[in-house]
């Protein structure tokens, strides 16, 4: 194999979601025996949402949230903090290999509308229920922690109220079919293809140089920061989305990359069960209203916006304008929920138990448990998708006993 | 050079997901069969969705043509 052709099918070409989504549910096993914390985003974001406020002069240190998810140092200082950098990082490097960023304007103002209102009800929820798509469900299912199970079940009721909702008239920009006679050039720019292609080896050079040094310092600062890498490769080049797997079941019965995501997590139980076992502590939340309030208001808010937390990171950095607008949603839905916190923790949060599945049902109990939810997901999305498709069936046969 | 000569375009450029895979399905049925849509996004989520959604709904991807941050869809119904 030459050097191009090395290229060309590694690391411009799109990669496949299955082996992506199972690789990054191995990767986020590793990252937390390694770092003692499990993946997640939307934590960070809210504490940069902190930092301005201090920058502004606020004191959000006060906060009863801050001081629950805590805002000391700086994001240099942080597991999450630095694994974000890489993460961006790798986004940026993987996103510059394939000559995939480009400045994409939304097409109208309705587009911006929902991005920025989807993005602060995401934001909001999220941080109602103590994590996005990977705290309180990719990464949090696999810590044994019952909130998870809440959020996931609310987050895909909420994503079919947010997907009818967004196929309303108001938002669908009348489709352009047009008669053409023959196939349309979409050639690129090939020396704008070489040199974004070299900027992109640049980054990713300097940013695994970066974690590296880090280690020497700091090893857990530093395998966050690579591992950072890893999962930003893996989302960019797979075009992982989470948004999609809850969203797309509903609107055309696809369930490819909800399917990747529930082995993703069956890949993970095991690997973090026996990290427990050798007596790393699992990250438990609190299973009570907020984690079923938060997932449906996150669920909604990421079909209405297009994307989550994870999501727009990497499309942010291909350019797509679109998704500036919702991660700047996210940051203000996140720091609004961080201010009203101290109303809403008791009754929603606080007085009620965080429950560890491995306490509840035991170690073995639990580990089963976990399993058997796993694959009752797996088997109810199956059972939709053959409705889904029946039922289109009958209808299509109807539309042809009409027309004849 | 493609070998395929579409009939109708849909041009999908700067419309993200899902709304390009949404314009396709609707688009498909309007074609006559053995007819072939050319769907032009630069969505690059649509690279999980259009392909997949149109096999499903039962029709054939004949190309998939990613250059840089435009993807070309060719459909037959």
């Amino acid at each position: 194999m030459t050097w191009q052709q090395f290229k060309q099918q590694y690391l411009v070409r799109f990669w496949a979601p299955m082996p992506a989504v199972i690789a990054a549910g191995i990767l986020s096993t590793y990252y937390f025996g390694l770092t003692g914390t499990f993946w997640a985003v939307t934590g960070e974001f809210t504490r940069w949402g902190g930092h301005l406020l201090q920058l502004m002069g606020a004191n959000p240190e006060t906060w009863g949230y801050f001081k629950v998810i805590g805002l000391q140092g700086s994001p240099l200082d942080r597991i999450d903090g630095m694994m974000i950098i890489g993460m961006f990082g790798g986004c940026i490097a993987a996103a510059l290999w394939a000559n995939n960023v480009k400045l994409r304007m939304p097409q109208s103002r309705i587009r911006i509308a929902q991005a920025l209102i989807g993005g602060i009800i995401a934001g909001f929820g999220a941080r109602l229920a103590m994590g996005c798509n990977l705290a309180a469900f990719f990464t949090g299912i696999p810590q044994f922690s019952l909130h998870a199970w809440f959020f996931a079940l609310a987050t895909a009721a909420g994503s079919y109220f947010g997907a009818r909702f967004t196929l309303l008239p108001m938002f669908r920009i009348p489709v352009k079919l047009k008669k053409v006679d023959k196939a349309s050039s979409v050639k690129q720019d090939e020396n704008q293809a070489r040199r974004r292609f070299r900027i992109g080896m640049l980054v990713f050079a300097a940013i695994i140089g970066w974690g590296l040094l880090t280690m020497f310092n700091a090893p857990k600062l530093g395998i966050a920061m690579l591992c950072g890498v890893g999962f930003g490769l893996l989302i960019e080049r797979a075009q992982i989305c989470f948004t999609s797997a809850f969203r797309d079941m509903w609107i055309t019965g696809r369930t490819h990359m909800a399917k990747a995501i529930i082995l993703g997590m069956a890949v993970s139980v095991i690997g973090i069960y026996s990290y427990v076992q050798l007596g790393v502590p699992p990250k438990i939340m609190w299973a009570g209203p907020n984690a079923v309030i938060g997932g449906l208001l996150f669920g909604f808010g990421i079909v209405l916006a297009g994307g989550c937390e994870t999501g727009w990171m990497y499309r942010a950095v291909e350019g797509q304008v679109h998704f500036w607008w919702v991660g700047l949603g996210n940051v203000l839905g996140s720091t609004l929920l961080a201010y009203y916190w101290d109303d809403l923790a008791q009754p929603l949060a606080t007085n009620w138990d965080k429950v560890n599945l491995l306490t509840s049902f035991g170690d073995k109990g639990g580990l089963l448990m976990t399993y058997l939810l796993l694959a009752l997901s797996f088997a109810a999305m199956l059972l939709w998708e053959k409705r889904f498709f029946a039922r289109k069936a009958k209808r299509d046969e109807q539309l042809i006993a009409e027309a004849a | 050079m493609s070998q395929y000569i579409p009939d109708y375009q849909l041009d999908m450029v700067g419309e993200p997901c899902p709304y390009p895979a949404v314009a396709t399905l609707e688009a498909m049925p309007t074609l006559k069969p053995g007819q072939i849509l050319e769907v032009i996004s630069d969505c690059p989520q649509s690279i999980n969705n259009i392909p997949l959604d149109a096999k499903n709904h039962g029709y054939k991807v004949l190309e998939i043509e990613q250059n840089g941050p435009t993807i070309r869809y060719l459909i037959q119904r």
